[in-house]
């Protein structure tokens, strides 16, 4: 036993066992049979082809909020603001949308792509610099901003951008079909999977190889000294901050156009913080977030489920999602004590 | 000078105590008797033990073996520094166990066992709590933030704080290496007035001249052992240095020839600079390839600010710094250097490595802005060179032990011969055998045409070995000489604490 | 003409004054957390179980007061997860935050449902009716519960306490240096679970005072982000307890002038005019930031966790 726990996996069997236990209780203290629940539960999640492609929907999203939250978390930087980047990453998207002429192909989508990636990155940019010209938390700037980017998006659809044609529903109009990603299969799994995955593998080497990754280890380990080797800390923590609100706003594109057709209110179910706890559950180590992402989205769409078949509020997803986070944050800390109490 | 009081029982004893951290063997079978109304001075080298073993004492250790007996046969075990207190032992640390943003009266608030549960504001005369203060050192106001007090204050507000806890027994743990020659002989004179008073005392030192200005009694350690115990008036000076060195003890490095040429190598022209608690102003320096110029001062002094300023880590006001006549210093805080002088700072856990890295990554710091280097292949060739145990590529600068640690800062600095050097405090930490090998390197350096800037307060070795010294004060360079046999020690002490104003 | 005006800063005091409360109450004991080292995002989350757990036993028993005593408890049994996280499990302080934030949302939207469109009636007002003649008391005692000047009081008194009594030196020396503190044989743990539970109790205050005595209805996520802002706050009143009320009063002002911009009917997008607090409170950290450059003040071990 003594030996177990001193291994590597300990803390992540542990933590998943105790979760399931968590989940157990709660079912028990809402009033419905454990087993048989968390059961349906993974049934609902990956059971047949439907469920998992819902799944994989909702996967991207996380994946690409984890993968943005992770990036300045290299550095250390607490980032909470996917949720805002991908708002606004959305917005600039539909812009661009909004302005194009009827089939302009593969450019316009092109086009699209990046006006969500840069509406993203001017999100990521503000408390970057408020950051590291000021040292103003970006905990605090990103949670706060995530509110502006979500009113924005009200604004303007039930402002300037509300097509006449919805009969008042605030929405704007519909991204033609040159201006989706396509989709697998005839599910509403899109291409940004594949994005959402190149850009880990991409990150995945970057952070482990090669000069930069060097750089960016001793400045998250000790910004004085780095900046004694003549690094800059301040440029390098905006970058990240760029990089990271650039993905988060790709994932709002992807589901403003893919999944929504069109930018309306309720654009993302709180995909930005979900993300930031699987970015957190990862470690921020982009590999781990691509299956961790999929686990999470799993009980998510088990969530909704619920709701549908079972009458279990879809907020029981949330509650376990805080839940999970609360699980892991406990386990290795108190496996920690308890090494600690006997002796490696 | 009375005589000590009759040996009637010891206050504490130790006995057969042993402690081990790791591989290493801190305190290895120490037996010792201390007693009330005494000063014990503590003897030793750094790394020879004495800290631990007043730590285990003071219960911020526990011991592997052996048995402490305090104030009598009844059982009365130390597991912690609380139950220390209880028993009348108080510490006092190089580190100050003082909250900088609290106020002299609060922080002795908090460690006085008869703080009322609101604070009323008393006239300070009257102040039960301020009473011991206003014995040791009325001059410090009890409303200033200890933090704004200069090292030797702090040092006797928590003193006073120990005090106000009936103390029987107080150590003190080198508490004069943070002091000016003239704070560490008021502090002489008070612990001769403790001991008067029926205090015991165990003053922890490397210094001879604390031994000689306050001892009853000299315990000498070496190596984790006590060597000798004895009565102060008993021991001579040659005496003492063969017991802390061992009989092996060797001399010095040798000093560097004279500087070859005296055309500037590194120029500090009209430097201005703050940070938050130092400040800078108007220096002018200039070294020759060769020179070693080195820099005394109290602590606090502006020194620390300098040797970022010259280092390009820290931004400067005003003026510049040249090195063969192109700029090396920070302008704009935007602004990056790229190492240009090797640098060993103070404090190299914070300044000088990355905790969390490996042992590898930690010596290749230095090419880290260039892009597309590779990993140091000879890590353990390098590590063993500069004797840093263990020379592990893969272990993490974290674990390693503060000389050891230095080492390593050394190694990666010193490995290449450059243009400049720039060494604060570089033999802090280090026992005999490395602080030899450092200047050996450092002057090699010199010998072989670098600018050597030295940063110390380790006045003999200056005295011994470099070719300039200057004063710093309060920001300035107050005095700057060409060392000679007409410079003494005295002479710079009060320069560096001002008295010659006086 | 004077008495109209007085009346009219009466009722602007007032609009202030009650939009400001719950906000001065979250912020008190956010403040009070992170003078003992202690950051607590989850605020938000024990904003929102207070707010509905007041709300929930105020329609049952049909009195607000029971109901904000409710809505503290549950703020307070919600901090538990955040204490037994940083202080059990050593968990870093904003991921533990986060997490009970999420725990918080997620229990009020679950149970919130039931609730979602009934009535409250709010604590009484301080002057029933009458009381014109005061210029500016009559106004103002009209639209005041006595939510408004308990905040004020407890400010005070927070205030006081902090710095005047032996337990408020061993909080603040806590959050300076739990070593120091514990060398001085005080249990820094202990301290900061105090800190943390009676944040948790304030913050499920100000949550219950919202939906029970302000808004006096329950919506979900109905706190948008007051409990983040009070994080946010904190630095700017530069973690005096004295410094957050003028602070809290001068965001609760923006929110008033908000309301009585759109309730005149200024046909600006209500929805930016909402962006209004968010944007509010990133413009007084700059501020906050550029006057003090260096935040000196800031409780030492709290920079550990948080830069």
């Amino acid at each position: 036993m003594k030996a177990w726990i001193s291994s590597v996996g300990a803390p992540t069997a542990l933590t998943c066992a105790a979760f399931t236990l968590v989940t157990a209780v709660f079912f028990i203290s809402i009033g419905q049979p454990a087993i048989k629940t968390i059961a349906d539960m993974m049934v609902f999640a990956v059971g047949d082809s439907y469920s998992l492609s819902e799944t994989l929907v909702k996967t991207i999203p996380i994946m690409m909020c984890a993968l943005a939250t992770a990036i300045p978390g290299r550095l250390g930087l607490i980032s909470v603001g996917a949720e805002g980047q991908l708002h606004v990453g959305a917005i600039f998207g539909t812009a661009v949308m909004l302005v194009l002429p009827e089939s302009f192909g593969l450019l316009g989508l092109c086009l699209v792509l990046v006006a969500a990636a840069i509406g993203g990155t001017l999100f990521g940019f503000i408390p970057g610099v408020l950051r590291v010209r000021l040292g103003i938390n970006e905990t605090i700037t990103t949670l706060v901003m995530n509110y502006i980017g979500v009113l924005f998006v009200s604004a303007l659809v039930y402002g300037p951008w509300r097509d006449p044609a919805n009969q008042g529903w605030p929405a704007t109009k519909s991204f033609p079909e040159d201006l989706i990603l396509p989709f697998f299969f005839g599910t509403r799994v899109h291409a940004g999977l594949v994005i959402a995955i190149g850009i880990a593998v991409l990150l995945h080497l970057q952070f482990h190889r090669g000069t930069w990754s060097r750089q960016i280890k001793v400045l998250s380990g000790n910004r004085k000294v780095g900046e004694t080797f003549g690094l800059n800390y301040a440029f390098t923590a905006l970058l990240l901050m760029c990089l990271g609100g650039a993905v988060a706003g790709l994932a709002g594109i992807f589901e403003a156009s893919a999944i929504q057709g069109r930018l309306q209110p309720g654009l993302s179910a709180g995909f930005g913080l979900t993300g930031f706890l699987v970015a957190w559950l990862s470690r921020h180590e982009p590999l781990m977030i691509v299956p961790v992402s999929f686990l999470v989205a799993g009980l998510i769409s088990a969530g909704d489920a619920l709701q549908l078949f079972a009458k279990i509020p879809a907020a029981s997803s949330t509650i376990l999602q805080g839940l999970l986070f609360a699980t892991a944050l406990a386990v290795p800390g108190l496996i920690k004590r308890y090494r600690g109490r006997y002796g490696n | 000078m009375t005589e000590t009081p009759a040996r009637a029982a010891p206050f504490a004893s130790l006995l057969g105590i042993c402690k081990s951290f790791a591989a290493t063997c801190a305190v290895d079978d120490v037996s010792i008797d201390i007693y009330e109304g005494q000063v014990l001075a503590l003897l030793g080298e750094n790394g020879a033990g004495k800290s631990t073993l007043m730590k285990l004492l003071y219960g911020v250790h526990e011991p592997d073996r052996g048995k402490i007996i305090v104030d009598g046969p009844g059982e009365n075990p130390i597991s912690s520094p609380l139950d220390a207190m209880r028993l009348g032992i108080g510490m006092v640390f190089q580190n100050f166990a003082l909250i900088p943003a609290l106020s002299v009266r609060e922080n002795l608030l908090l460690a006085w066992p008869d703080t009322p549960v609101v604070i009323k504001k008393i006239k300070p005369q009257n102040d039960p709590v301020l009473k011991k203060l206003y014995e040791i050192a009325p001059q410090i106001d009890p409303f200033q933030k200890v933090g704004s007090l200069s090292v030797g204050e702090q040092q006797l507000v928590e003193l006073c704080k120990i005090l106000n806890l009936s103390t029987r027994l107080v150590i003190l743990d080198e508490p004069t290496s943070v002091l000016t020659p003239a704070e560490a002989e008021r502090l002489h004179g008070f612990v001769r007035s403790l001991a008067e008073n029926g205090v015991g005392v165990v003053f922890i030192t490397h210094k001879f001249s604390d031994v000689k200005a306050c001892a009853d009694r000299i315990a000498i350690m070496r190596r984790g052992q006590l060597i000798e115990d004895v009565e102060a008036q008993s021991i001579d000076h040659d005496g003492l240095v063969r017991a802390v060195m061992g009989t092996d003890a060797t001399s010095r490095a040798d000093p560097p020839g004279p500087p070859k040429s005296d055309q500037p190598r590194l120029q500090i022209r009209g430097l201005s600079a703050h940070s938050r608690n130092e400040v800078l102003e108007d220096i002018n320096l200039n070294i020759a390839s060769g020179e070693i110029f080195a820099i005394a001062g109290v602590s606090g002094n502006g020194q620390s600010l300098l040797a970022e300023v010259v280092a390009g880590v820290h931004q400067l006001d005003d003026g510049d710094v040249l090195l063969d006549g192109t700029s090396i210093a920070r302008h704009a805080s935007a602004q990056i250097m790229k190492p240009h002088v090797a640098y060993i700072p103070e404090a190299p856990r914070i300044n000088g490595c990355v905790e969390d890295l490996d042992l590898g990554l930690n010596l290749a710091l230095r090419d880290l802005s260039t892009v597309g280097t590779k990993p140091l292949a000879n890590v353990r060739a390098e590590l063993e060179k500069f004797d840093v145990r263990p020379p592990d590529p893969a272990k993490k600068a974290g674990d390693l032990s503060g000389g050891n640690l230095q080492k390593l800062v050394i190694a990666r600095e010193l490995a290449d011969y450059g243009k400049a050097v720039l060494a604060v405090y570089p033999t802090m930490g280090l026992d005999i055998e490395a602080t030899k090998a450092v200047y050996a390197r450092i002057f090699s350096m010199a010998a072989a045409g670098a600018a050597v800037l030295w940063i110390s307060e380790e006045l003999d070795d200056m005295l011994e070995s470099a070719h300039t010294i200057a004063v710093m004060r309060s920001g300035h360079i107050v005095e700057q000489f060409k060392n000679s046999h007409h410079l003494t020690r005295q002479k710079i002490g009060a320069l560096m604490t001002g008295a010659h104003d006086a | 003409m004077e008495t109209d005006l007085m009346a009219l800063v009466g009722v602007w005091c007032a609009a202030t004054l009650r939009s400001a409360t719950p906000l001065i109450f979250v912020t008190l004991g956010e403040s009070l957390g992170q003078r003992t080292g202690i950051i607590n995002l989850g605020a938000e989350g024990e904003m929102l179980v207070g707010a509905l757990a007041g709300f929930a036993v105020a329609t049952q028993t049909d009195s607000a007061s029971l109901g904000l005593l409710a809505g503290a408890l549950a703020g307070g049994v919600l901090s538990l997860v955040h204490s037994a996280l940083v202080l059990a499990a050593r968990a870093n302080q904003i991921a533990s935050g986060l997490a009970v934030m999420i725990i918080g949302i997620g229990l009020t939207s679950y149970i919130g449902r039931a609730f979602v469109g009934k009535k409250v009636s709010s604590l009484d007002n301080l002057l029933p009716s009458g009381g014109e003649a005061l210029a500016f008391f009559g106004p103002f005692l009209q639209q005041t519960t006595l939510a408004g000047p308990l905040a004020i009081a407890a400010a005070a008194f927070i205030s006081w306490w902090i710095n005047n009594t032996r337990s408020g030196l061993h909080w603040r020396s806590t959050g300076e240096s739990a070593e120091v503190t514990l060398s001085n044989g005080i249990n820094p743990i202990r301290i900061r679970f105090y800190a943390i539970t009676v944040g948790g109790l304030l913050a499920g205050l100000g949550g219950a005072i919202l939906s029970v005595d302000y808004t006096q209805t329950w919506a979900q996520e109905m706190t948008k982000g007051r409990g983040l802002i009070a994080v946010g706050l904190v630095i700017v009143a530069g973690w005096r307890p004295a410094l957050v009320l003028p602070v809290c009063l001068f965001f609760g002002f923006t929110e008033a002038a908000v309301f009585k911009l759109q309730a005149m009917g200024i046909t600006f997008s209500s929805h930016l005019l909402s962006t209004m607090p968010y944007v509010t409170v990133i413009l007084v950290l700059i501020f906050a930031h550029l006057r003090a450059r260096k935040s000196s003040q800031m409780p030492n071990d709290l920079k550990a966790v948080f830069q």
